[in-house]
């Protein structure tokens, strides 16, 4: 590997900036780390150059440990997005200037800032000073001042952010013939989806601290985890989608749709899915669609933006509004479409015109947290309760939604529950909670009032049946807070041999299962002692801590856990059922 | 001045402004020294040459100009020294030492003399372990240094701090990056960029040493021929009633401190040229 990172964090004022990221970049290879902008992208691409140290964790190039070797001796060259040009040098003082630290012989530095300026294109300009050069020009001189001393390992900042588009895409071009001709490992931090695409073998996406997903562009676009990759590369609709055995439905109606996993018999799953602007099928009728019909809509808005043409249109329906996320409510549910020149002259459109939409494509994400549904006795409650500042932050950063349901007397539920329901904390939550479960829900968040976004969560399960699903929902959970996670492993106070080697084994599967499958990192603590007491005296350590808790069997949260679902002094508890035969099915994996 | 008549600009009344600029210029600044070369004029060229070159004028022009020098230099160390503390760290109290690097321009003059005498005399706070060493600095060119140093000292902070805050930390990351220790850093990125700045703070505070009176008189002693600085021989010469002599040593200061001023502006504009090019 060329360049390594594993666990890496950094914190600025106990705010995790980058946040437990592990990459590794092969020889050669150009990887694009993107990222909005405070996602973490360049603190962590200044950790690898060695002008910010980190925290935790190990950086290594060329299977050498760097993690303490200071920027200069770490032979890495980097380019700013200001291009920060010595201004008092001259083009050739700027290139040159690795050369004369290391005190090499002028006829060799001439002949390497020749070599230089050629691979370049900047021949002949050796004597200028950089303000007299474009920015496009100054931003070359950077890019050849940063690979004059033979760096294993080219980081670019930004290098196209203060360059306007002809230029930016020209120098784009430079880059890559560059990067190609010296085969130089080269890590490149972007904002701009459309610039990682054109530069990219591999993407990383980061996004409050953490690396989300890494892969091949065409497949992170094609196949998204995460929502926030999902929409952040290019754009998406997302829906609530519903899955069982079957098949996928949205609303009534069956939709072909990939990436959907097996379900067990039986049982049904809410799902968020993905529907690209280009997927989406407009006709005039129902009828005329060659792809699953989805909903009927009014068109609202057409916009001409030369090889594609963008529409908003409105779903009309109802039921199929509401699953449709993203949009404040029903009323204002929008799909995006994008349509060619040749699907515009066959229909075309004007706003105010009704259409049928249809879904040529449709991507599951494998995300186990589809939306909330805040519970309480009455509805005012949980309309309350749905503005708690935690679950409004999280439906947030989810980009999903938090539906109400009033769940007076716990009498029977007509409608099973789907996603995440949320109740508040108190002595009655341990009853609810298993209330709820029986009645279909699988996960149930315990909110104490006013509670924090946590800055930790603890993980743990009472039986390794539901380790997978604790996981997935961890990962996704924590991929929406900039938080640390920690597997708490508990060991029961004397025990000996494989009682205690049990637990051991349980933490390192854990970790590297976390790693694996759901690009989770994850911290592992070992306590020993009861259960409930180590859980909460971990609890109680810090301020803003959670706890994600797997069980299998409905009644342990109404009794060994109860008193973790207290009002006080209360953390907001994320509990996850997967009942006992949950062993054998594949669950959702990230 | 054409294109100003013919484009509207954005200020009017470009006239009256350089009237205006032309007026003050004149009345506050030329028209006294031509008042001065005038009144050193009315004397004969033989008197005036043995004025201005008498050995008591000669040691004071020496020590005038030669401890102002060495002022400004010393500024222009600890000055930088001070603005880069006061720009590249947080520290608690730092705005408070931001507000105390003007005191020196607000403070009467005469009152820092009497405080740096109080201080450095044989039995003031620090002359008392001064003296036992050897070193006396009250009523000698030491202390008319220190004078010299204490009050030319915010000229150079303060035009030299926005050029520290424009020193983006990314030169010196690229610098760092590219295999340069601190030292290299410093010599070769840090200081070619700040000395057109660092210039100008020298230039101010020897200007300023040059005209300073107050606050040497104080601590000089004035003995004739050892500390005793051109500003008090043209007093006394003042209080002799020898107008024409005092005027002749007001004309050799002036010539003196515009041909060094001068020197030191083209050296500037000879640095800036390499720095300023568009941007």
């Amino acid at each position: 590997m060329s360049i390594a990172l594993d666990q890496v964090t950094k914190r600025y004022q106990d705010q995790p900036v980058v946040n437990d990221v592990s990459i590794e970049v092969g020889e050669g290879e150009f990887f694009v780390l993107l990222g909005p902008s405070g996602s973490g992208k360049s603190t962590l691409l200044r950790a690898i150059a060695g002008l910010t140290g980190i925290d935790h964790g190990r950086i290594s190039l060329h299977g050498r440990d760097v993690t303490h070797v200071r920027a200069r001796d770490r032979g890495v060259g980097l380019v700013f997005q200001n291009y920060a040009l010595f201004r008092h040098m001259t083009v050739a003082d700027n290139i040159e200037f690795a050369l004369r630290v290391r005190r090499m012989k002028r006829a060799d530095r001439v002949a390497r800032r020749k070599e230089l300026l050629k691979l370049v294109a900047l021949e002949g300009l050796d004597e200028r000073l950089p303000g007299q050069l474009s920015g496009g020009q100054q931003q070359r001189v950077a890019v050849a001042r940063a690979l004059a001393h033979k760096p294993q390992v080219l980081l670019l900042d930004e290098p196209f952010g203060a360059l306007d588009a002809k230029i930016r895409e020209e120098l784009r071009r430079t880059i890559r013939s560059v990067q190609r001709e010296l085969g130089i490992t080269t890590v490149l931090v972007t904002h701009d989806q459309e610039e990682a695409f054109a530069l990219a073998d591999t993407i990383g996406v980061m996004n409050h601290g953490r690396l989300l997903e890494v892969g091949h562009p065409h497949d992170l676009y094609a196949q998204p985890a995460t929502r926030f990759v999902a929409t952040f590369l290019g754009a998406a609709n997302l829906l609530l989608a519903r899955q069982s055995a079957d098949g996928i439905r949205f609303g009534a109606t069956p939709v072909n749709a990939e990436g959907s996993e097996r379900v067990q018999a039986g049982r049904e799953h809410e799902v968020v899915a993905v529907l690209r602007p280009e997927e989406v099928e407009l006709a005039a009728a129902r009828e005329q669609l060659s792809s699953n019909f989805i909903a009927r809509g009014a068109v609202e808005e057409v916009a001409f933006t030369g090889a594609l043409e963008r529409l908003r249109v409105r779903l009309l329906d109802e039921p199929s509004a509401a699953q449709l996320l993203g949009s404040g409510s029903a009323a204002e549910a929008r799909v995006e479409v994008t349509r060619t020149q040749p699907e515009r002259r066959s229909l075309p459109l004007s706003a105010g015109m009704q259409v049928a939409l249809g879904a040529r494509r449709l991507h599951v994400l494998p995300t186990p947290i589809s939306s909330f549904l805040a519970c309480a006795p009455t509805e005012s409650e949980a309309e309350l309760l749905s503005r708690e500042p935690l679950l409004e932050s999280l439906s947030t950063r989810m980009k999903t939604r938090v539906a109400t349901r009033a769940i007076d007397g716990l009498g029977d539920s007509p409608v099973p529950f789907a996603g995440v329901a949320a109740i508040a904390a108190g002595d009655n939550a341990a009853t609810t909670v298993e209330w709820l479960l029986e009645h279909g829900a699988a996960e149930v968040l315990v909110l104490p009032r006013q509670a924090p976004s946590p800055t930790r969560v603890y993980i743990h399960w009472t039986d390794e049946g539901v380790r997978r699903a604790t996981l997935a929902v961890s990962a996704s959970l924590l991929r929406h807070v900039s938080a640390e996670a920690v597997y708490l492993g508990i060991v029961p106070e004397g025990a000996q041999g494989t009682g205690r080697a049990a637990p051991m084994r349980q933490l390192l599967d854990a970790r590297s299962e976390a790693q694996t499958v759901h690009n989770l990192e994850m911290r592992t603590e070992l306590a020993i002692g009861e259960t409930v007491t180590e859980i909460t005296r971990n609890l109680s350590a810090g301020t803003a801590q959670m706890l994600v808790l797997g069980i299998t069997d409905i009644h342990q949260a109404g009794t060994a856990y109860r008193s973790l679902l207290a009002a006080q002094p209360g953390w907001p508890v994320l509990i996850v059922y997967r009942p006992g035969e949950s062993r054998i099915r594949p669950e959702i994996a990230a | 001045m054409k294109a100003g008549r013919r484009e509207p600009n954005v200020i009017p009344g470009f006239g009256i402004t350089l009237g205006f600029t032309t007026f003050f210029l004149s009345a506050i600044v030329l028209i006294p020294l031509s008042a001065l070369v005038l009144k050193a004029g009315g004397m004969d060229f033989s008197r005036f040459v043995e004025v201005i070159t008498s050995p008591r004028a000669l040691a004071s022009y020496r020590l005038s100009f030669g401890a102002s020098m060495l002022a400004a230099a010393i500024n222009m160390v600890f000055g930088f020294a001070l603005a880069w503390t006061l720009v590249r760290y947080d520290f608690p109290g730092r705005k408070f030492v931001d507000a105390i690097i003007d005191m020196p321009f607000a403070l009467p003059t005469a009152v820092s003399g009497i405080a740096l005498t109080a201080v450095f005399a044989g039995n003031g706070w620090i002359g008392q372990y001064l003296e036992p060493l050897g070193i006396r600095v009250a009523y000698t060119w030491i202390g008319i240094t220190v004078a010299l140093t204490l009050i030319g000292m915010p000229f150079v902070v303060r035009t030299v701090q926005p050029a520290i805050q424009e020193v983006q930390r990314d030169l010196e990351d690229a610098a760092e990056t590219l295999g340069a220790g601190r030292f290299y850093v410093f010599r070769r990125i840090i200081v070619p960029t700040v000395l057109p700045a660092l210039l100008t703070g020298f230039t101010l505070a020897f200007a300023r040493a040059v005209g300073e009176y107050g606050s040497v008189i104080f601590i000089a002693g004035n003995m004739p021929m050892k500390t005793e600085i051109t500003p008090y021989l043209i007093v006394i010469k003042l209080e002799e009633f020898d107008y024409a002599g005092a005027a002749a040593l007001g004309v050799v200061m002036l010539a003196i401190s515009f041909v060094m001023l001068l020197a030191i502006n083209l050296l500037q504009v000879w640095g800036r040229k390499r720095m300023l090019v568009s941007r």
